[in-house]
């Protein structure tokens, strides 16, 4: 996902030229072309992400289309001040783009884990906050948001879902909607593992690659069933239950920290977001 | 002091008796620093969005009426709003909101904040190719927080000779991290830095003028309350104080004498 990141946002500042990119040393590697082909609107300007956000609030109040792009935990949760204020308060735009979503950097323990971010950033007044699933849904949604004026989240993963759908910013898509009395709700690339684990079920299944703002009108077409929201990460409960009156369970992060290693996938079947924790989930809320 | 110095300051003691608000030795301390901006910098107080306009930008917002007194002396409002300062309706709030006040061009409050931006903005006129000018103003205490470092050093990377830093060293830090010699630490960190008088207006006037090297950095060597002994002697008492009716005179009659 990582690469499509990079191939939309070379092709955007070809017919752009208020596209910026600022990396906080990574991905330095990936962009070469870039740097090679628009060497005045590349900065790998070190690990320093307080500054590197505040320095994208400043280029946006200026007329520029910055994209700013580290590692999830330290763009988001230690500069969440600086997106609070410096993009949110002052409404100056600029797009935020994190890579190491929730366990992606599994073997580098719990300093690189991150999944407050969804959460905590979609309570910021003016953010647009998005969780694309796949290369395609990164794509559609940078060309649709990139310069809406908005500070936009987008979170990059390493395991994109292979589900074709329609893609349009704010809207959920209901991938199976069977008139059954449960409805599962997911967002992101932990579609594959939902999929595989309610194939054979007797469920509504909703996904949805925007958090903020939230497709309310789709959601509540659900009100009726019983919904389990299955995530791996925080956030996207709390904004589905924006709509009043839905009985909802999570199915997702525990409250501990993840102090294993491994890869995502040991991680997501640890605490039961392998498509064998999510079916007994499920099953559960069917029977409940 | 020069004389509108002198009045920017009364003006300042007469909101904060009115309003009730105030740092007035941290205003006190800022007055010619910004005062030397607005003499140096192209804007027009008629026209604050003029496209045109360099940008000031006030990193240590708690200096806010110091801010908009000069503001006010410029004539982006009148100067009796001042007395309106922090009540509830008023758009002059104890920090600077950038969708109420003219000629702000951020808000600011927490520290540490500003510089950074101001280093995007100098970035983004670069690009532009644009011969606007950015400056900001921060304070010791701010310089305590690492995003001011982290400001500088991309700053002096990117060799942003458009974007002056201009640091109110009026030594409040002295209760808990000072910056024992601060012209050193910035050169340190790559800035063409230069020492300044900071009650001077002229000297800090010519320090911005000249030509730089890299990203300068003024350090303006102040005092907190400056032109009125009973603050600059009693700087922790006054440090957010608004002044009595007898205390109010006694200050006026210090800044007549100053």
């Amino acid at each position: 996902m990582r690469k499509q990141f990079k191939d939309t946002t070379l092709e955007l500042a070809g017919k752009d030229d208020k596209v910026v990119v600022i990396l906080g040393d990574i991905s330095h590697f990936l962009f070469n072309d870039f740097q090679q082909k628009y060497p005045t609107r590349f900065y790998n300007m070190g690990i320093c992400e307080n500054a590197l956000i505040s320095i994208t609030a400043g280029l946006s109040a200026q007329g520029f289309h910055p994209f700013v792009h580290t590692i999830t935990p330290f763009l988001t949760e230690r500069s969440l001040e600086q997106i609070k204020l410096d993009m949110g308060y002052n409404r100056f735009g600029g797009n935020i783009v994190t890579t190491g979503a929730s366990f992606d950097y599994a073997w580098d323990g719990a300093t690189h884990h991150c999944y407050t971010d969804l959460a905590i950033l979609r309570l910021i007044p003016g953010m647009e906050v998005t969780q694309p699933g796949n290369k395609q849904e990164l794509d559609t949604l940078i060309r649709s948001q990139y310069k809406n004026g908005k500070p936009t989240y987008f979170r990059l993963y390493d395991h994109g879902h292979t589900v074709a759908m329609p893609i349009e910013f704010g809207k959920g898509v209901a991938l199976k909607d069977t008139g059954a009395a449960v409805t599962v709700m997911t967002a992101g690339p932990i579609l594959t593992n939902v999929l595989e684990a309610c194939a054979d079920l007797p469920v509504n299944l909703v996904y949805f690659h925007t958090l903020k703002p939230i497709d309310k009108e789709l959601i509540a077409r659900y009100r009726h069933t019983k919904i389990i929201v299955v995530h791996d990460a925080f956030g996207l409960h709390e904004a589905i239950n924006e709509v009043p009156d839905l009985r909802t369970v999570y199915h997702g992060l525990p409250d501990q920290f993840c102090v294993w290693y491994g890869t995502v996938h040991d991680i997501r079947k640890n605490i039961g977001l392998d498509p064998a924790g999510i079916r007994a989930a499920i099953q559960k809320r069917i029977n409940d | 002091m020069t004389p509108a110095c002198r009045e920017i300051r009364k003006n300042i003691l007469n909101a904060s008796r009115t309003s009730g608000h105030g740092h007035i030795p941290t205003s006190f301390s800022i007055i010619e620093m910004i005062a030397a901006v607005y003499d140096t910098m192209k804007h027009d107080p008629k026209n604050p969005q003029w496209d045109e306009r360099d940008i000031f930008i006030l990193s240590k917002g708690h200096g806010a009426l110091g801010f908009y007194a000069v503001l006010a002396q410029h004539g982006y409002f009148p100067v009796a709003e001042l007395n309106t300062f922090g009540a509830f309706q008023s758009r002059l709030g104890c920090h600077p909101d950038r969708f109420k006040v003219p000629g702000a061009e951020l808000s600011t409050g927490s520290l540490g904040h500003g510089i950074a931006v101001a280093v995007g903005m100098a970035l983004a006129f670069r690009l532009q190719n644009s011969s606007r000018r950015v400056y900001t103003l921060i304070g010791d205490g701010e310089s305590n927080e690492g995003s001011v470092w982290e400001a500088v050093m991309v700053a002096s990377h990117l060799k942003l000779t458009n974007l002056s830093i201009m640091l109110d060293h009026n030594k409040s830090q002295v209760r808990s991290l000072p910056i024992p010699n601060p012209a050193e630490r910035f050169a340190s960190f790559g800035c063409d830095t230069i020492e300044v008088p900071g009650h001077d207006l002229e000297a800090l006037k010519a320090a911005l003028a000249k030509p730089a090297a890299n990203v300068r950095a003024v350090i303006a060597d102040t005092t907190k309350g400056y032109g009125c002994p009973t603050l600059s002697n009693n700087v922790f008492e006054w440090h957010r104080k608004s002044p009595k009716p007898e205390e109010l005179e006694k200050l006026m009659g210090e800044l007549n004498a100053a």
